[in-house]
């Protein structure tokens, strides 16, 4: 040590931050901007679907299940089981499966986790 | 005598030519088939020739009749994996630890998960399984599923009473100071450590064996979800091994955008540590800090790949999505702020009267000890001994990027973590030059799904060491064996020998300074 006395850096740091703003956002209020590609919720769009079931085939987590609607097999989402990993949306050959930003999945009620391919084309709840 | 530039494979072939067999460039630099007993002798021979051989891993292999094992060796030039065979009847062969030290975790693994006996070895016993695993079976063997398997019924621990002065005190698995599940019966006399036992194995997942049951595309989300912080390391390795076997050259822009994802990855992971050290040594303000300033690294992430943590960026054939013009003026911005905030961090690591204390002279590995022990990463390079799997063997574009390997030769906790805090200013450096340099052209080639028969092994150095990976297909969809020895695995014998003679106070500064993941540990 010197014999000058000196203030630690740290603690001249540290008062200096007194008068900046606070880096936290607040967030339930405040919610941040994601980037457009972002890895959120996914978007089915059962119109392009021609029932191939490779999303279905090559889904790491298995949460891709074939249901059969009006005589089709199309994809049900489990998004509890989901990594969003999007290789789902790599393989649909139609692209089908789109992202979105919507990622507030938290709920008490898991089976408003499934996305029903009929309903799909909604959000289960409004991102906004 | 030792040296450096030595060719190993031909000093093994002039000693040992007529007893071994040679095949040179098969997983790694050579592949060296031995019969029982003479694999010894061909570690004994790289001992001699080269003073920086270790012990990277030692993988096991369900032959059928027969049992398999890698040994992979690495010297300072040359990465040799050696062949040996053990009959599956009695699977009996005799161990390496005493001239090899190193492997001593190693053959523990292969023991528990494979059955094979190391003769000789100094603490056998359960070591990644759980202590009520049933005998005689061994997982990874193709004969076992693992949905069959019937867990004895567990037996209360009898903790023996310490002996005179002597007292133990248990770490672990639920410990405040350490985050995740592993123990360490830690004897202390008075308040100096004289015993360190460790055990692992609390969150093991098997997911080596998992691998074998899903294709290769669905493994590399897999193998992404060993451990959450180096996630985009651990895809990258799986899908460079796959790559070998495949034999595709993956385009120049997927190995330059490969390398700005694997960067962005050890900038987060080493700003982790450098904040997470101080939380252990109750300096949280450090703490607050540096992960204040890690939070931007992670938007970073989340706008170039879409998401925080899990990136999902590699694939077999190149990465899935490509950078953005319009985002680079923001990712340089961020990095050059980084840049700016960290003279203020290694002033405080210089200077701070309380980090020193609790951090110089702390831990103190020896150069020879850390050769001998094998161990890798900022723990290697903090006691001077300098491996850097991107300047020994470069992978990606690192050959093309100029930057330096970073060492310290002190060997104690301080060291360690002024490495890391060197490589943040590295990893910037080698981001932004990646960018500037970015070629143009495709980012990804069509990969088949099927990968034809054939073995490869891949080392990348994750944020915490040499990660070593080792696949072998049988030409389906799956693999039929996917090996991987994580950092941490090979770094924890380090902490073992330099918690013995220090303080009880110590250990935790001290145990943070490997950067530990028991997430990669417990595969």
């Amino acid at each position: 040590m010197s014999k000058k006395t000196r203030i630690p850096p740290m603690l001249k740091r540290a008062v200096s931050h007194i008068f900046t703003k606070p880096v936290t956002t607040k967030y339930p209020f405040v919610k941040p901007t994601l980037p457009a590609d972002f890895r959120g919720q996914q978007v089915f769009d059962i119109n392009l679907c021609v029932s191939c079931g490779l999303c279905s085939r090559d889904c790491p987590a298995k949460a891709i299940e074939m249901v059969v609607i009006d005589g089709k097999r199309r994809p049900q989402f489990k998004l509890d089981s989901c990594i969003f990993c999007y290789q789902c949306a790599e393989s649909c050959p139609r692209n089908a499966i789109k992202s979105s930003v919507f990622y507030e999945l938290a709920t008490t009620d898991k089976s408003s986790l499934v996305l029903k391919p009929q309903a799909s084309v909604e959000r289960r709840a409004s991102p906004q | 005598m030792p040296n450096s530039n030595v060719n190993i494979i031909s000093v093994i072939e002039s000693k040992l030519k007529d007893k071994v067999q040679i095949q040179p460039g098969q997983l790694g630099t050579a592949a060296i088939a031995t019969t029982n007993g003479l694999h010894r002798e061909v570690i004994q021979t790289l001992l001699d020739a080269d003073e920086k051989t270790a012990i990277t891993s030692i993988t096991g292999l369900d032959l059928g009749a027969n049992l398999g094992l890698l040994y992979h060796i690495r010297t300072s030039n040359a990465f040799v994996t050696i062949r040996a065979e053990v009959p599956r009847e009695s699977p009996k062969i005799q161990t390496i630890t005493d001239i090899m030290p190193g492997a001593v975790f190693h053959e523990l693994e292969v023991a528990d998960l494979f059955g094979i006996v190391f003769e000789g070895h100094p603490s056998p016993g359960h070591f990644v399984l759980s202590d009520n695993w049933p005998e005689g079976v061994y997982p990874l063997r193709k004969d076992v599923n693992p949905y069959d398997v019937k867990l004895n019924p567990s037996k209360d621990v009898i903790t023996q009473p310490s002996d005179g002065k002597q007292v133990k005190i248990v770490l672990g698995p639920q410990h405040p100071a350490l985050l995740e599940p592993e123990k360490f019966v830690v004897t202390v006399d008075g308040e100096t450590v004289t015993r360190v036992d460790p055990r692992v194995g609390y969150v093991h997942r098997g997911i080596e064996k998992a691998t074998e049951s899903r294709t290769f595309l669905q493994d590399v989300y897999l193998v992404e979800r060993i451990c959450g912080i180096c996630n985009s390391i651990h895809a990258c390795s799986f899908v460079e091994t796959v790559e070998k076997i495949l034999k595709i050259e993956v385009p120049q822009r997927a190995k330059y955008l490969r390398v700005i994802a694997l960067e962005l990855n050890r900038l987060h992971s080493h700003l982790l540590t450098l904040g997470h050290a101080g939380l252990e040594i109750g300096y949280e303000t450090l703490f607050q800090y540096f992960w204040r300033d890690r939070e931007p690294i992670m938007d970073l992430i989340e706008l170039t790949s879409g998401n925080r943590v899990y990136s999902s960026l590699m694939t077999v054939g190149g990465v899935r999505r490509d950078i953005k013009e319009e985002d680079i003026p923001k990712i340089k911005a961020t990095l050059t702020d980084l840049r700016k905030k960290l003279p203020f961090y290694r002033q405080v690591y210089e200077d701070e009267p309380s980090l020193k204390m609790r951090m110089k002279n702390v831990g103190v590995l020896k150069r020879e000890d850390a050769i001998k022990l094998s161990v890798v990463g900022p723990v290697a390079r903090g006691s001077g001994y300098d491996i850097d799997v991107r300047k020994d063997e470069p992978y990606e574009a690192y050959g093309e990027i100029p930057f330096k390997e970073i060492v310290y030769t002190q060997g104690d906790t301080w060291a360690r973590m002024n490495v890391r805090m060197d490589e943040v200013e590295e990893s910037i450096n080698i981001i932004e030059y990646a960018i500037d340099n970015l070629p143009p052209g495709p980012f990804r080639v069509k990969a088949p799904r099927v990968v034809p028969a054939g073995e490869a092994v891949n080392r990348v150095e994750a944020p915490r060491g040499e990660l070593f990976y080792y696949v072998k297909s049988n030409g389906t969809a799956m693999p039929e064996r996917v090996k991987v020895r994580t950092p941490t695995y090979a770094n924890i014998p380090a902490f073992l020998k330099t918690a013995i003679g220090e303080s009880i106070a110590d250990v935790p500064s001290n145990f943070v300074s490997l950067d530990p993941c028991f997430s990669c540990t417990d595969r």
